[in-house]
């Protein structure tokens, strides 16, 4: 049986993505495939029962029968830590173990999700290098490459994994496009020079960055007012509106898929953001606005959605929601395939794993 | 097509009630005051209402009563189907009086939509709804629950606030001021303000048109409609949501957005309307036009029995940019003759305070004839000795009979209250204020030139529209919504010059090209999350050798790194640095409701704090062209001072031209700058420095 561990520099690396992306890709190819994350560190209560928000995700997503129990065996809770802390043995590799022995029946691949960062879990013996040369895999590490250093990150991590040939290869995600010219004429041949197999350079995308807007009102916990029919539509973006309103037509036009934060009061944001079509209108404070007002936003099919805290408050809420919303539509997961047949070579990662493709 | 709106054969009101109290009472007893035939009140429970025989519905009433307008006064959700009704009876005009539509949230909104449906399908024409009504004294008509009718007048008013128009009515019952049609425009669902300004241009009984707007609908429409009505009558509008609060309110109460100020003052001073600053001034005005014949030139003259008024008067005139007259020879021997030796003679003329009325109305007469005169402002304080009411009834008739306005202001309170009402009886206002009266006075003589200008139409210039639309499709094929430096082309294939420039993406690459375009050079980063790229480090200037070129280039990447690290940079750009002009900035900014907004205005770093900028609605005509350079403040920085060579003028005014004719051709863009725009000394035209767009890519 195959098997790889997808692992990552720093959070948010997309590595969730890929490890959906590369599952759904290899099922469709006529493969079982397992999956699972063996440290849960977004912990959600799904029926009364702990598990990774991630990891959840993902089984839902790709159809696992696999119980949760199996995919998740270990839950990062404080007294896991205070525990390792204090030196209490917890088994935990006995655990590990036992879960990927029982994952690994009857599949023909395993895909393991590390946990964070690579070096996460070291304080129990339990980081993704340590993951991975315990249950005798490779490594596919993603890198989020927002600057040039990441290139620093890649090199530490390969020192952090100690023996080259845990790792199979590194993808670089999320890059930006003004930078893609440089990445691919100098970066890459760098790190290939460097012992370190690229499997692939994926564009910075909006789609996977977007949130759907019903994410939004259940992640602002908010009223929808109108605009029921589009809740579906995607956000990449979000504006606060605090301006006089030419200003804010200004502002708003210069953005795609806008979600613009406003004060109930302000109509005259309000209005600016109707005109420009903006995705949806965020009211905080939990003040209504004026009948006129929402009658003009349901004629031009944009949600208003009311909300009790402040903007400050819902700033900080959104800053969360967009960039690191969890994948649960298939029209993200179908964006990821695309992504990682145009820009990856599936082929050389099935291959790194004597994975027939 | 819309005279048997305010000239009906027959009204029918549907929702008429016999309760006291009621709206549908009040509209059936005013049109019953007011000597209209057939009315015919409908109401679920039929018999007799205020004695007059009522339907259960709109179909049930017969032909012979010949119904050719329906006031609506039912709750909004039956409404649709009594315009319903009204289009199957035949019945081509309605006036919806109901709220609680879309001023009252998103059910109402629909109700709206629906009754708009239902009037297009039949080709009934709707007023409001969620309006007061509508007058008309010539017919008789007051199809309002207004507590006066209006007296009869040349005045058409309308007013998108119906409150404002029982203002307008009590103010002009107290004053003597007198309407022809009168019109509350409420939500304007079908007719607004296009439709009533072109059936007033046409209709004899008015001449004066003014307005009370939250907004107009159609901006584009409204400045073409209005161009043509201002040449043959006066429009008065007051516009309010002038501030940021004002506007706020404006879109809380009708969900439309205000729109800002400056597309507002462009447009209706590039359609000949008149701005009114307040709600008394549009009434003010109105009424003077009303009165008077209007002046032949900006010179006035001022009798006084106040020195003092009439000082503070001359302030106010010259303020207003009217001019104080220089009497011919004649007039001034005349009144030497005949007012005692203290009087002063000369514009402002001081008949003295113990002037009696024989002694005015003779001053009065002479300045009058004089040829230099072209209006008078005609000032009375109340002094001891003044026969006040004498004077206004011994210069009643020599106003009415003059060919030039004579504007009265009989200043203080009670000891001139009686004068007042025998000015106001004879149909002449009296203004509170002296500073009203000029006011009045500046528009008479303001509208003087608006009626006889000539509209020259922009002229179409041979430009290369084929490749700024490729450069537009490519901007909107990859959705890229801002556009900087590398859009350059565009201006070029519009004929505006734009400073020799390339962009690069290396060091070595910027090195070359510096040597290439020779030094002193330039240095801006090309990006499209940068709007102000001074503020980040973003512009090197005067870089003199391949040394400077290195270090500039070396120490703006890392400025830009450290101040934006979110910012993509799609290279340098290296210009050639251009001196010895001045700079200058055109813009525009798509304005929704009258479409693309130019902006000119002094440029460079100073910009934003000093706002001396003008604004007009695109496209322009040299003309407009002309008054939008010459307008700012600090023009004669531009035209030169103190013996400095002038500027390009005509090379900005053919850029503003050329922009102009971009915006309108090119819908997709929403927003423009060239900042700067470096005007050379005269002859030696003018060159862009940089550029932005933010295009619509849907």
């Amino acid at each position: 049986m195959a098997s790889i561990l997808v692992s990552s520099s720093e959070k948010f690396s997309g590595k969730s993505s890929v490890c959906m992306g590369l599952g759904k890709i290899l099922r469709d190819r006529g493969h079982v495939v397992g999956y699972m994350k063996p440290i849960g560190n977004l912990l959600i209560d799904v029926h009364g029962s702990l598990t990774d928000e991630d990891a959840e995700g993902i089984k839902s997503m790709l159809g696992l029968d696999d119980p949760t129990k199996t995919i998740t065996p270990i839950h990062l809770t404080d007294s896991l830590i205070d525990d390792a802390l204090i030196g209490v043995k917890k088994d935990l590799d006995e655990r590990l173990m036992e879960a990927y022995s029982t994952i690994s029946e009857g599949k023909d691949v395993v895909i393991i999700e590390g946990t964070g960062g690579i070096g996460g879990g070291a304080m129990y013996n339990l980081s993704d290098p340590e993951i991975a040369s315990k249950i005798g895999t490779r490594m596919l590490l993603v890198t989020r490459f927002d600057s040039i250093y990441a290139v620093d990150r890649i090199l530490c991590d390969l020192r952090i994994i100690q023996d080259p040939n845990i790792l199979a290869g590194v993808i670089l995600n999320e890059v930006p496009a003004d930078m893609m010219e440089r990445v691919t004429e100098l970066v890459v041949p760098f790190l290939e020079k460097k012992g370190i197999k690229v499997f692939g350079v994926i564009p910075q995308d909006k789609t996977l960055r977007s949130v759907p807007i019903s994410e939004i009102v259940e992640g602002l916990r908010a009223e929808i007012l109108v605009g029921t029919e589009s809740l579906e539509e995607f956000v990449d973006n979000y504006l606060v509106g605090a301006m006089e309103a030419g200003s804010a037509i200004k502002y708003f036009r210069r953005l795609p898929n806008t979600a613009v934060i406003t004060g109930g009061d302000r109509a005259d944001i309000q209005m600016a953001a109707i005109e420009t079509r903006v995705k949806c209108l965020i009211l905080t404070g939990n003040m209504l606005p004026s009948g006129a007002v929402l009658a003009s936003a349901e004629e031009a099919g944009i949600p208003v959605i009311l909300v009790r805290s402040d903007t400050m408050t819902t700033i900080e809420r959104m800053e969360q929601l967009i960039g690191h919303a969890h994948i649960k539509q298939q029209v993200k997961l179908d964006r990821i395939v695309e992504l990682l047949e145009s820009n990856v070579d599936l082929r050389s990662i099935a291959a790194s794993m004597d994975l027939e493709f | 097509m819309l005279e048997r709106m305010f000239d009906p054969n027959g009204v029918a009101v549907i929702g008429a009630s016999r309760k006291e109290g009621k709206v549908g009472r009040a509209v059936l007893e005013n049109l019953m005051a007011n000597g209209i035939e057939n009315i015919v009140p409908v109401n679920p429970n039929d018999g007799e209402i205020l004695g007059l025989r009522a339907y259960k519905g709109i179909l049930d009433v017969p032909k012979e009563k010949k119904v050719d307008l329906a006031v609506i006064v039912i709750p909004a959700k039956f409404v649709p189907e009594a315009i319903d009704q009204c289009g199957r009876a035949g019945i081509a005009n309605v006036v919806v009086i109901s709220a609680g539509f879309k001023e009252a949230g998103v059910e109402g909104a629909r109700l709206e939509r629906e009754c708009l449906e239902i009037c297009q399908k039949y080709g009934v024409r709707m007023v409001g709804p969620n309006c007061l009504g509508i007058i008309d004294t010539g017919s008789g008509l007051n199809a309002t629950f207004a507590a006066n009718m209006a007296h009869k007048g040349n005045i058409a008013l309308m007013s998108q606030s119906g409150a404002i128009c029982t203002v307008a009515l009590d103010w002009a019952d107290r004053t003597n001021v007198g309407f022809s049609k009168f019109v509350s425009l409420g939500n304007k669902a079908d007719l607004d303000e296009n439709d009533f300004l072109e059936f007033f241009e046409n209709d004899n009984s008015t001449a004066v048109i003014s307005a009370y707007l939250e907004g107009v609908k159609n901006g584009p429409d409204f400045i073409k409609i209005a161009q043509s009505v201002t040449r043959s009558k006066p429009v008065i509008i007051v516009k309010s949501g002038r501030t940021s609060v004002g506007s706020r309110a404006v879109s809380s109460h009708t969900g439309t957005l205000a729109g800002s100020d400056a597309a507002y003052d462009a447009a209706f001073r590039q359609s000949g309307v008149i701005r009114a600053d307040s709600l008394i001034e549009m009434l003010d005005l109105s009424r003077a036009f009303s009165a008077y014949p209007l002046p032949k030139g900006r010179n006035i003259a001022i009798v006084t029995n106040a020195g003092g008024l009439g000082i503070l008067t001359a302030d106010a005139c010259s303020s207003a940019g009217l001019n104080i007259a220089s009497f011919e020879e004649s007039t001034i021997n005349e009144l030497r003759g005949t007012l005692p030796p203290a009087a002063n003679l000369y514009d402002p003329v001081d008949v003295l305070g113990d002037a009696s009325a024989d002694v005015y109305a003779h001053a009065l007469e002479t300045v009058l004839a004089d040829n230099n005169v072209d209006g008078i402002i005609l000032l009375v304080s109340p002094q001891a000795m003044t026969e006040v009411t004498e004077i206004a009834e011994k210069i009643v008739d020599i106003i009415r009979d003059s060919e030039k306005p004579i504007l009265c202001n009989l200043a203080g309170g009670t000891r001139v209250s009686e004068g007042e009402a025998t000015l106001q009886k004879n149909g002449i206002p009296n203004y509170p204020s002296l500073e009203r009266a000029v006011t009045s006075m500046d528009a008479l003589c303001t509208y003087y030139s608006i009626k006889d200008r000539k509209h020259s139409s922009p002229q179409q210039i041979s430009v290369d529209k084929s490749a700024t639309d490729a450069i537009i499709k490519d901007a909107v094929s990859n959705k890229n919504r801002i556009l900087g430096l590398e859009s350059m082309d565009i201006l070029s294939s519009y004929g505006i010059k734009v400073v020799d420039s390339r962009i690069v993406k290396t060091l070595p690459e910027a090195v070359g090209v510096s040597e290439e375009i020779g030094y002193p050079v330039v240095m801006k980063i090309v990006s499209s999350d940068i709007s102000h790229k001074t503020d980040v480090g973003g512009i090197r200037l005067n870089l003199r050798h391949a040394d400077d070129v290195e270090r500039a280039y070396n120490s703006m990447m890392s400025d830009v790194h450290r101040y934006m690290p979110e910012a993509r940079i799609a290279g340098v750009q290296v210009q050639k640095m251009v001196s010895g002009g001045k700079e200058v900035i055109i813009g525009m900014n798509r304005d929704p409701q009258f479409g693309p907004l130019l902006m000119f205005g002094l440029g460079g770093t100073y910009v934003e704090f000093l706002k001396d900028v003008s604004f007009s609605v695109a496209p322009v005509s040299t003309d407009e062209a002309k008054h939008m350079v010459s307008s700012i403040k600090t023009y004669p920085l531009i035209a030169g001072v103190r013996g400095e060579a002038p500027s390009d003028i005509n090379s900005i005014i053919d850029a503003l031209i050329r922009i102009s004719q971009l915006v309108t051709d090119f819908p997709e863009i929403l927003e423009f700058e060239i900042n700067p725009l470096m005007v050379m000394q005269d002859g030696q035209g003018c060159v862009a420095m940089d550029v932005r767009f933010t295009i619509d890519v849907k």
